[in-house]
Protein backbone atom coordinates (compact mmCIF):
# COMPACT_ATOMS: atom_id res chain seq x y z
CA UNK A 1 0.00 0.00 0.00
CA UNK A 2 1.00 3.60 -0.84
CA UNK A 3 0.91 5.95 2.21
CA UNK A 4 0.48 9.59 1.29
CA UNK A 5 2.77 11.08 3.67
CA UNK A 6 3.12 14.46 1.56
CA UNK A 7 0.93 16.47 -0.98
CA UNK A 8 0.11 15.19 -4.41
CA UNK A 9 2.32 16.02 -7.32
CA UNK A 10 -0.75 16.63 -9.00
CA UNK A 11 -3.93 17.56 -6.64
CA UNK A 12 -7.59 17.61 -9.24
CA UNK A 13 -10.39 18.76 -7.50
CA UNK A 14 -13.74 18.62 -8.83
CA UNK A 15 -12.17 19.68 -12.58
CA UNK A 16 -15.32 20.79 -14.70
CA UNK A 17 -14.53 22.00 -18.39
CA UNK A 18 -17.53 23.02 -20.65
CA UNK A 19 -17.21 23.87 -24.30
CA UNK A 20 -20.44 26.12 -24.39
CA UNK A 21 -23.02 23.34 -23.33
CA UNK A 22 -21.07 20.52 -23.95
CA UNK A 23 -19.21 18.64 -20.72
CA UNK A 24 -15.89 17.59 -21.81
CA UNK A 25 -14.50 16.93 -18.55
CA UNK A 26 -17.59 16.71 -15.40
CA UNK A 27 -16.22 16.91 -12.02
CA UNK A 28 -13.26 15.15 -11.86
CA UNK A 29 -10.72 14.34 -8.88
CA UNK A 30 -8.19 12.37 -9.15
CA UNK A 31 -4.74 12.92 -7.02
CA UNK A 32 -1.65 11.54 -8.52
CA UNK A 33 1.18 11.07 -5.74
CA UNK A 34 4.51 12.27 -6.12
CA UNK A 35 6.86 9.43 -8.00
CA UNK A 36 4.02 7.50 -9.69
CA UNK A 37 3.33 6.53 -12.94
CA UNK A 38 -0.19 7.67 -13.74
CA UNK A 39 -1.52 6.36 -16.43
CA UNK A 40 -4.82 7.73 -18.08
CA UNK A 41 -6.95 5.79 -20.24
CA UNK A 42 -10.40 6.59 -22.24
CA UNK A 43 -11.58 5.97 -25.60
CA UNK A 44 -11.34 9.05 -28.18
CA UNK A 45 -13.11 12.13 -26.87
CA UNK A 46 -13.19 10.82 -23.17
CA UNK A 47 -11.82 14.04 -21.97
CA UNK A 48 -7.58 13.33 -21.43
CA UNK A 49 -6.42 16.19 -23.68
CA UNK A 50 -9.00 18.79 -22.06
CA UNK A 51 -7.50 17.52 -18.42
CA UNK A 52 -4.41 17.56 -19.21
CA UNK A 53 -4.64 21.37 -20.68
CA UNK A 54 -6.72 22.23 -17.95
CA UNK A 55 -3.76 20.69 -15.36
CA UNK A 56 -1.29 22.69 -17.32
CA UNK A 57 -3.50 26.20 -17.63
CA UNK A 58 -3.61 25.85 -20.98
CA UNK A 59 -7.42 25.76 -20.55
CA UNK A 60 -9.42 27.97 -18.29
CA UNK A 61 -11.31 25.71 -16.04
CA UNK A 62 -15.08 25.80 -16.04
CA UNK A 63 -14.88 25.29 -12.23
CA UNK A 64 -12.46 23.50 -9.95
CA UNK A 65 -9.00 23.34 -9.19
CA UNK A 66 -5.72 22.12 -9.87
CA UNK A 67 -2.99 22.10 -7.21
CA UNK A 68 0.57 20.82 -7.45
CA UNK A 69 2.51 19.70 -4.16
CA UNK A 70 -0.20 21.69 -2.01
CA UNK A 71 0.42 24.84 -4.84
CA UNK A 72 -1.32 26.39 -7.25
CA UNK A 73 0.45 26.87 -10.55
CA UNK A 74 2.91 29.35 -10.79
CA UNK A 75 4.86 30.72 -13.71
CA UNK A 76 8.32 29.47 -12.38
CA UNK A 77 7.21 25.66 -11.77
CA UNK A 78 7.06 25.13 -15.70
CA UNK A 79 11.11 24.82 -15.25
CA UNK A 80 10.00 21.29 -13.96
CA UNK A 81 7.25 20.97 -15.76
CA UNK A 82 7.38 19.07 -18.75
CA UNK A 83 4.06 18.76 -21.17
CA UNK A 84 4.20 16.57 -24.66
CA UNK A 85 1.41 17.56 -26.23
CA UNK A 86 -0.85 15.36 -28.79
CA UNK A 87 0.59 16.95 -31.62
CA UNK A 88 3.92 17.97 -30.58
CA UNK A 89 4.75 21.49 -30.51
CA UNK A 90 7.81 22.00 -33.14
CA UNK A 91 8.34 24.18 -35.63
CA UNK A 92 8.38 22.71 -38.99
CA UNK A 93 11.43 24.67 -40.59
CA UNK A 94 13.84 24.47 -37.87
CA UNK A 95 16.18 21.36 -37.47
CA UNK A 96 16.08 19.02 -34.07
CA UNK A 97 19.51 20.87 -33.47
CA UNK A 98 17.61 24.41 -33.83
CA UNK A 99 15.04 23.22 -30.92
CA UNK A 100 18.15 21.88 -28.98
CA UNK A 101 19.21 25.13 -28.96
CA UNK A 102 15.92 26.85 -28.08
CA UNK A 103 15.40 25.02 -25.39
CA UNK A 104 18.53 24.91 -23.87
CA UNK A 105 18.53 28.54 -23.71
CA UNK A 106 15.34 28.55 -22.32
CA UNK A 107 15.64 25.92 -19.26
CA UNK A 108 18.41 26.09 -16.92
CA UNK A 109 17.75 22.51 -15.84
CA UNK A 110 18.21 21.75 -19.56
CA UNK A 111 20.96 18.55 -19.14
CA UNK A 112 23.08 18.78 -22.31
CA UNK A 113 24.77 15.27 -21.77
CA UNK A 114 21.40 13.94 -21.26
CA UNK A 115 20.54 15.15 -24.93
CA UNK A 116 23.35 13.23 -26.58
CA UNK A 117 22.09 9.81 -24.88
CA UNK A 118 18.35 10.48 -25.79
CA UNK A 119 19.26 11.61 -29.27
CA UNK A 120 21.60 8.42 -29.55
CA UNK A 121 18.80 6.15 -27.84
CA UNK A 122 16.38 7.39 -30.68
CA UNK A 123 18.53 7.55 -33.53
CA UNK A 124 17.77 11.35 -34.38
CA UNK A 125 19.26 13.27 -37.23
CA UNK A 126 19.19 16.34 -35.59
CA UNK A 127 20.22 18.41 -38.95
CA UNK A 128 16.83 17.34 -40.32
CA UNK A 129 13.85 20.01 -40.27
CA UNK A 130 11.22 19.11 -38.29
CA UNK A 131 9.05 19.12 -41.85
CA UNK A 132 11.20 16.40 -42.96
CA UNK A 133 11.23 14.00 -40.18
CA UNK A 134 8.18 11.29 -39.72
CA UNK A 135 5.55 11.26 -37.31
CA UNK A 136 7.65 8.94 -35.29
CA UNK A 137 10.90 11.37 -35.17
CA UNK A 138 9.45 14.18 -34.37
CA UNK A 139 7.62 12.48 -31.77
CA UNK A 140 11.30 11.04 -30.52
CA UNK A 141 12.53 14.83 -30.99
CA UNK A 142 9.45 16.03 -28.78
CA UNK A 143 10.23 13.26 -25.90
CA UNK A 144 14.24 14.26 -26.35
CA UNK A 145 12.98 17.78 -25.31
CA UNK A 146 10.99 16.53 -22.74
CA UNK A 147 12.89 14.77 -20.79
CA UNK A 148 16.16 16.62 -21.77
CA UNK A 149 15.70 18.98 -18.59
CA UNK A 150 14.78 15.87 -15.57
CA UNK A 151 12.06 17.67 -14.94
CA UNK A 152 9.97 16.67 -11.41
CA UNK A 153 6.29 16.48 -13.70
CA UNK A 154 5.87 14.80 -16.73
CA UNK A 155 2.85 15.35 -18.64
CA UNK A 156 2.43 13.10 -21.86
CA UNK A 157 -0.02 12.99 -24.64
CA UNK A 158 0.14 9.84 -26.26
CA UNK A 159 3.84 10.05 -26.31
CA UNK A 160 4.31 6.62 -28.16
CA UNK A 161 2.08 7.58 -30.73
CA UNK A 162 3.61 7.03 -33.97
CA UNK A 163 6.90 5.12 -32.82
CA UNK A 164 8.15 1.94 -33.56
CA UNK A 165 7.88 -1.21 -30.98
CA UNK A 166 11.66 -0.82 -29.89
CA UNK A 167 11.39 2.86 -29.46
CA UNK A 168 7.98 2.65 -27.17
CA UNK A 169 9.38 0.59 -25.47
CA UNK A 170 12.43 2.98 -24.37
CA UNK A 171 9.58 5.61 -23.92
CA UNK A 172 8.31 3.36 -21.17
CA UNK A 173 12.30 3.18 -20.02
CA UNK A 174 12.51 6.87 -19.68
CA UNK A 175 9.11 6.82 -17.91
CA UNK A 176 10.03 4.43 -15.14
CA UNK A 177 13.57 5.73 -15.23
CA UNK A 178 12.24 9.03 -14.07
CA UNK A 179 9.40 7.90 -12.08
CA UNK A 180 12.47 5.51 -9.90
CA UNK A 181 14.24 8.91 -9.21
CA UNK A 182 11.52 10.82 -7.98
CA UNK A 183 9.33 12.25 -10.51
CA UNK A 184 5.69 12.37 -11.63
CA UNK A 185 4.81 10.90 -14.70
CA UNK A 186 1.08 11.59 -16.06
CA UNK A 187 0.63 9.85 -19.52
CA UNK A 188 -2.73 9.15 -21.27
CA UNK A 189 -2.26 5.89 -24.02
CA UNK A 190 -4.53 3.63 -26.31
CA UNK A 191 -2.42 1.04 -25.81
CA UNK A 192 -3.49 -0.31 -22.61
CA UNK A 193 -0.76 -2.87 -22.56
CA UNK A 194 1.65 0.05 -21.73
CA UNK A 195 -0.12 1.49 -19.17
CA UNK A 196 -0.60 -2.21 -17.70
CA UNK A 197 3.12 -2.38 -17.72
CA UNK A 198 4.86 0.88 -16.65
CA UNK A 199 1.89 2.81 -14.52
CA UNK A 200 0.65 1.97 -10.95
CA UNK A 201 -1.84 4.06 -11.52
CA UNK A 202 -4.68 4.36 -13.65
CA UNK A 203 -7.56 6.01 -14.35
CA UNK A 204 -10.33 5.78 -17.01
CA UNK A 205 -12.25 8.74 -18.00
CA UNK A 206 -15.27 7.88 -20.68
CA UNK A 207 -17.70 10.54 -22.04
CA UNK A 208 -15.89 13.28 -19.50
CA UNK A 209 -16.38 11.21 -16.61
CA UNK A 210 -14.18 9.43 -14.25
CA UNK A 211 -15.61 5.69 -14.06
CA UNK A 212 -12.82 4.24 -12.22
CA UNK A 213 -9.27 5.21 -11.02
CA UNK A 214 -6.97 2.78 -8.29
CA UNK A 215 -3.61 0.85 -8.16
CA UNK A 216 -2.98 -1.38 -11.22
CA UNK A 217 -2.77 -4.18 -9.37
CA UNK A 218 -5.58 -3.56 -7.31
CA UNK A 219 -8.18 -3.71 -9.68
CA UNK A 220 -6.34 -6.94 -11.42
CA UNK A 221 -6.92 -8.20 -7.75
CA UNK A 222 -10.63 -7.24 -7.01
CA UNK A 223 -11.62 -7.24 -10.35
CA UNK A 224 -13.00 -11.01 -11.03
CA UNK A 225 -15.50 -12.48 -13.45
CA UNK A 226 -17.26 -15.59 -12.16
CA UNK A 227 -18.74 -17.90 -14.82
CA UNK A 228 -21.02 -20.64 -14.84
CA UNK A 229 -22.88 -22.87 -16.87
CA UNK A 230 -26.10 -24.55 -16.18
CA UNK A 231 -28.29 -27.87 -17.38
CA UNK A 232 -31.23 -25.41 -19.12
CA UNK A 233 -30.91 -21.95 -19.67
CA UNK A 234 -29.58 -20.13 -16.90
CA UNK A 235 -31.58 -18.85 -13.63
CA UNK A 236 -31.80 -14.80 -13.40
CA UNK A 237 -30.09 -14.80 -10.16
CA UNK A 238 -32.08 -10.90 -9.78
CA UNK A 239 -30.56 -10.85 -6.29
CA UNK A 240 -27.10 -10.37 -7.53
CA UNK A 241 -28.76 -7.05 -8.73
CA UNK A 242 -28.56 -5.86 -5.92
CA UNK A 243 -25.36 -6.89 -4.31
CA UNK A 244 -23.00 -4.08 -4.13
CA UNK A 245 -20.02 -6.07 -5.28
CA UNK A 246 -21.44 -7.30 -8.44
CA UNK A 247 -20.62 -4.85 -11.21
CA UNK A 248 -22.88 -6.58 -14.12
CA UNK A 249 -24.72 -9.97 -14.80
CA UNK A 250 -24.56 -11.40 -18.34
CA UNK A 251 -26.85 -14.18 -19.28
CA UNK A 252 -27.01 -16.05 -22.47
CA UNK A 253 -28.33 -19.46 -22.71
CA UNK A 254 -26.77 -21.84 -20.26
CA UNK A 255 -23.97 -19.27 -19.70
CA UNK A 256 -23.76 -16.77 -16.44
CA UNK A 257 -21.27 -13.92 -16.28
CA UNK A 258 -20.46 -11.93 -13.52
CA UNK A 259 -18.39 -9.31 -13.11
CA UNK A 260 -17.78 -8.99 -9.40
CA UNK A 261 -15.23 -6.33 -7.53
CA UNK A 262 -13.78 -7.36 -4.30
CA UNK A 263 -14.82 -10.82 -2.44
CA UNK A 264 -16.80 -12.92 -5.08
CA UNK A 265 -18.12 -14.69 -1.94
CA UNK A 266 -21.47 -14.04 -2.11
CA UNK A 267 -21.59 -14.38 -5.92
CA UNK A 268 -20.31 -18.08 -5.77
CA UNK A 269 -22.45 -18.80 -2.84
CA UNK A 270 -25.09 -17.64 -4.76
CA UNK A 271 -24.61 -19.69 -8.29
CA UNK A 272 -23.26 -22.94 -6.62
CA UNK A 273 -26.85 -22.91 -4.68
CA UNK A 274 -28.41 -23.36 -8.31
CA UNK A 275 -26.82 -26.09 -9.26
CA UNK A 276 -24.40 -25.33 -11.96
CA UNK A 277 -22.58 -27.98 -14.40
CA UNK A 278 -19.21 -25.52 -14.07
CA UNK A 279 -18.16 -22.56 -12.72
CA UNK A 280 -14.92 -20.98 -12.55
CA UNK A 281 -13.55 -17.56 -11.65
CA UNK A 282 -11.25 -15.49 -14.31
CA UNK A 283 -8.70 -13.28 -13.40
CA UNK A 284 -9.41 -9.83 -16.08
CA UNK A 285 -6.41 -7.67 -17.44
CA UNK A 286 -6.54 -4.53 -17.63
CA UNK A 287 -7.73 -4.40 -21.26
CA UNK A 288 -10.50 -6.43 -20.04
CA UNK A 289 -11.10 -3.60 -16.36
CA UNK A 290 -11.16 -1.03 -19.16
CA UNK A 291 -13.72 -2.46 -21.61
CA UNK A 292 -15.90 -3.47 -18.69
CA UNK A 293 -16.01 0.20 -17.20
CA UNK A 294 -16.42 2.16 -20.63
CA UNK A 295 -19.28 -0.67 -21.68
CA UNK A 296 -16.99 -1.86 -24.53
CA UNK A 297 -18.03 -5.54 -24.15
CA UNK B 1 23.52 -9.17 -12.99
CA UNK B 2 21.18 -10.72 -15.62
CA UNK B 3 17.22 -10.26 -14.81
CA UNK B 4 16.77 -13.84 -13.25
CA UNK B 5 12.80 -12.96 -12.88
CA UNK B 6 10.48 -12.42 -16.04
CA UNK B 7 6.74 -10.86 -16.10
CA UNK B 8 3.87 -11.26 -17.45
CA UNK B 9 2.40 -7.77 -17.06
CA UNK B 10 -0.46 -8.71 -19.58
CA UNK B 11 -2.65 -11.28 -17.52
CA UNK B 12 -4.87 -10.67 -14.20
CA UNK B 13 -2.53 -11.48 -11.92
CA UNK B 14 -0.93 -8.40 -10.54
CA UNK B 15 3.08 -7.96 -11.21
CA UNK B 16 3.86 -7.85 -7.42
CA UNK B 17 2.44 -11.33 -6.53
CA UNK B 18 4.30 -12.57 -9.72
CA UNK B 19 7.59 -11.26 -8.68
CA UNK B 20 6.99 -12.33 -5.12
CA UNK B 21 6.13 -15.77 -6.49
CA UNK B 22 9.55 -16.08 -8.65
CA UNK B 23 11.33 -14.78 -5.47
CA UNK B 24 10.78 -17.45 -3.19
CA UNK B 25 10.74 -19.98 -5.50
CA UNK B 26 14.28 -19.03 -6.64
CA UNK B 27 14.99 -18.75 -2.83
CA UNK B 28 13.47 -22.35 -2.05
CA UNK B 29 15.19 -23.83 -5.00
CA UNK B 30 18.76 -22.15 -3.61
CA UNK B 31 19.14 -20.00 -7.22
CA UNK B 32 19.29 -17.18 -4.91
CA UNK B 33 21.35 -18.71 -1.90
CA UNK B 34 21.15 -16.60 1.72
CA UNK B 35 22.80 -13.11 1.83
CA UNK B 36 23.02 -12.69 -2.03
CA UNK B 37 22.24 -9.78 -3.46
CA UNK B 38 18.63 -8.67 -5.11
CA UNK B 39 18.38 -6.31 -7.74
CA UNK B 40 17.71 -2.94 -6.71
CA UNK B 41 14.33 -1.67 -6.98
CA UNK B 42 15.46 0.76 -10.00
CA UNK B 43 17.30 -1.69 -11.61
CA UNK B 44 14.61 -4.58 -11.59
CA UNK B 45 12.09 -1.95 -12.81
CA UNK B 46 14.32 -0.59 -15.80
CA UNK B 47 15.36 -4.46 -16.17
CA UNK B 48 11.65 -5.73 -16.35
CA UNK B 49 10.28 -2.39 -17.85
CA UNK B 50 7.64 -2.15 -15.28
CA UNK B 51 6.97 0.05 -12.56
CA UNK B 52 9.38 1.14 -9.63
CA UNK B 53 6.35 1.29 -6.96
CA UNK B 54 4.85 -2.18 -8.39
CA UNK B 55 8.38 -3.69 -7.52
CA UNK B 56 8.78 -1.96 -4.13
CA UNK B 57 5.48 -3.26 -3.21
CA UNK B 58 7.05 -6.94 -4.01
CA UNK B 59 10.19 -6.08 -1.79
CA UNK B 60 8.35 -4.93 1.11
CA UNK B 61 6.12 -7.80 1.01
CA UNK B 62 8.75 -10.39 0.76
CA UNK B 63 11.07 -8.42 3.61
CA UNK B 64 7.32 -8.52 5.85
CA UNK B 65 7.73 -12.72 4.99
CA UNK B 66 11.17 -13.07 6.08
CA UNK B 67 12.24 -14.02 2.85
CA UNK B 68 14.69 -10.55 2.27
CA UNK B 69 16.32 -8.00 4.38
CA UNK B 70 16.77 -4.80 3.00
CA UNK B 71 19.45 -2.27 4.66
CA UNK B 72 19.49 1.62 4.15
CA UNK B 73 22.08 2.24 1.84
CA UNK B 74 23.33 -1.53 1.06
CA UNK B 75 20.44 -2.56 -0.88
CA UNK B 76 18.02 -5.65 -0.58
CA UNK B 77 19.70 -9.68 0.59
CA UNK B 78 18.26 -12.84 0.21
CA UNK B 79 17.93 -13.33 4.37
CA UNK B 80 20.58 -15.58 5.90
CA UNK B 81 18.56 -17.69 8.45
CA UNK B 82 15.90 -19.62 7.37
CA UNK B 83 14.81 -17.91 3.86
CA UNK B 84 14.96 -21.19 2.19
CA UNK B 85 12.41 -23.07 4.34
CA UNK B 86 10.20 -19.58 4.70
CA UNK B 87 10.33 -19.54 0.87
CA UNK B 88 9.19 -23.45 0.50
CA UNK B 89 6.33 -23.56 3.10
CA UNK B 90 5.16 -20.65 0.72
CA UNK B 91 6.14 -22.48 -2.53
CA UNK B 92 3.66 -25.28 -1.13
CA UNK B 93 1.15 -22.96 0.02
CA UNK B 94 1.20 -21.55 -3.63
CA UNK B 95 1.14 -25.32 -5.03
CA UNK B 96 -1.76 -26.30 -3.08
CA UNK B 97 -4.01 -23.92 -4.08
CA UNK B 98 -3.19 -24.47 -7.92
CA UNK B 99 -3.52 -28.46 -7.22
CA UNK B 100 -6.87 -26.94 -5.50
CA UNK B 101 -7.93 -24.51 -8.58
CA UNK B 102 -7.34 -27.89 -10.74
CA UNK B 103 -9.49 -30.18 -8.84
CA UNK B 104 -12.29 -27.28 -8.77
CA UNK B 105 -11.74 -26.87 -12.14
CA UNK B 106 -12.13 -31.09 -12.68
CA UNK B 107 -15.29 -31.33 -10.78
CA UNK B 108 -16.95 -28.50 -12.24
CA UNK B 109 -16.56 -30.38 -15.99
CA UNK B 110 -18.29 -33.00 -14.70
CA UNK B 111 -15.46 -35.45 -13.51
CA UNK B 112 -16.09 -38.68 -10.85
CA UNK B 113 -13.97 -38.90 -8.12
CA UNK B 114 -12.22 -41.98 -9.80
CA UNK B 115 -11.11 -40.04 -13.03
CA UNK B 116 -9.78 -36.77 -11.04
CA UNK B 117 -7.67 -39.61 -8.96
CA UNK B 118 -6.52 -41.20 -12.18
CA UNK B 119 -5.63 -38.35 -13.87
CA UNK B 120 -3.47 -37.74 -11.11
CA UNK B 121 -1.53 -40.92 -10.10
CA UNK B 122 -1.12 -40.42 -14.28
CA UNK B 123 0.42 -37.03 -13.67
CA UNK B 124 2.74 -38.42 -10.46
CA UNK B 125 3.96 -41.04 -12.29
CA UNK B 126 4.96 -38.79 -15.20
CA UNK B 127 6.49 -36.16 -12.89
CA UNK B 128 8.27 -37.82 -10.25
CA UNK B 129 10.94 -40.96 -9.76
CA UNK B 130 9.79 -44.10 -9.52
CA UNK B 131 11.93 -44.81 -6.42
CA UNK B 132 10.25 -42.71 -4.26
CA UNK B 133 11.28 -39.66 -2.34
CA UNK B 134 14.93 -40.41 -1.55
CA UNK B 135 15.95 -39.37 -5.07
CA UNK B 136 13.86 -36.55 -5.59
CA UNK B 137 15.30 -33.32 -6.06
CA UNK B 138 15.76 -32.16 -2.64
CA UNK B 139 16.38 -28.40 -1.29
CA UNK B 140 19.54 -27.51 0.38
Amino acid sequence: MTIALEAPAIDIRSLTKSYGTSVAVNNLSVAIPKGSIFGLLGTNGAGKTTTFKCILGLAQLTSGQVVFGGNPLRPEMFESISYMPEQPALYSCFTGRDHIDIARHSFARFDVARVQNLVALFGLDLRKKVRTLSKGQQSALALTLAFATRPEILVLDEPASGLDPVHQRNVLDLMIDAAAGGATVLFSSHQIGQVERAADHVAILHRGNLVLQGLVEDLKAEEKIVEATFEGDAPSFTELDRNPNVRRVMRQGRLVRAYVTGTGDGVVAAITAASPTSMRILDQNLEDIFLAAVGGK
Amino acid sequence: MPAIFTVDPHTGVPIYLQLIEQVKRSVALGVLAPGERLPTVKQLATDLTINPNTVARAYRDLERDGVIETSVGRGSFVSQNGAGDRAAAALADVASSTVDAAVREAKSMGLKRGQVREIFSKALERWYSPDGDAKEHNRS
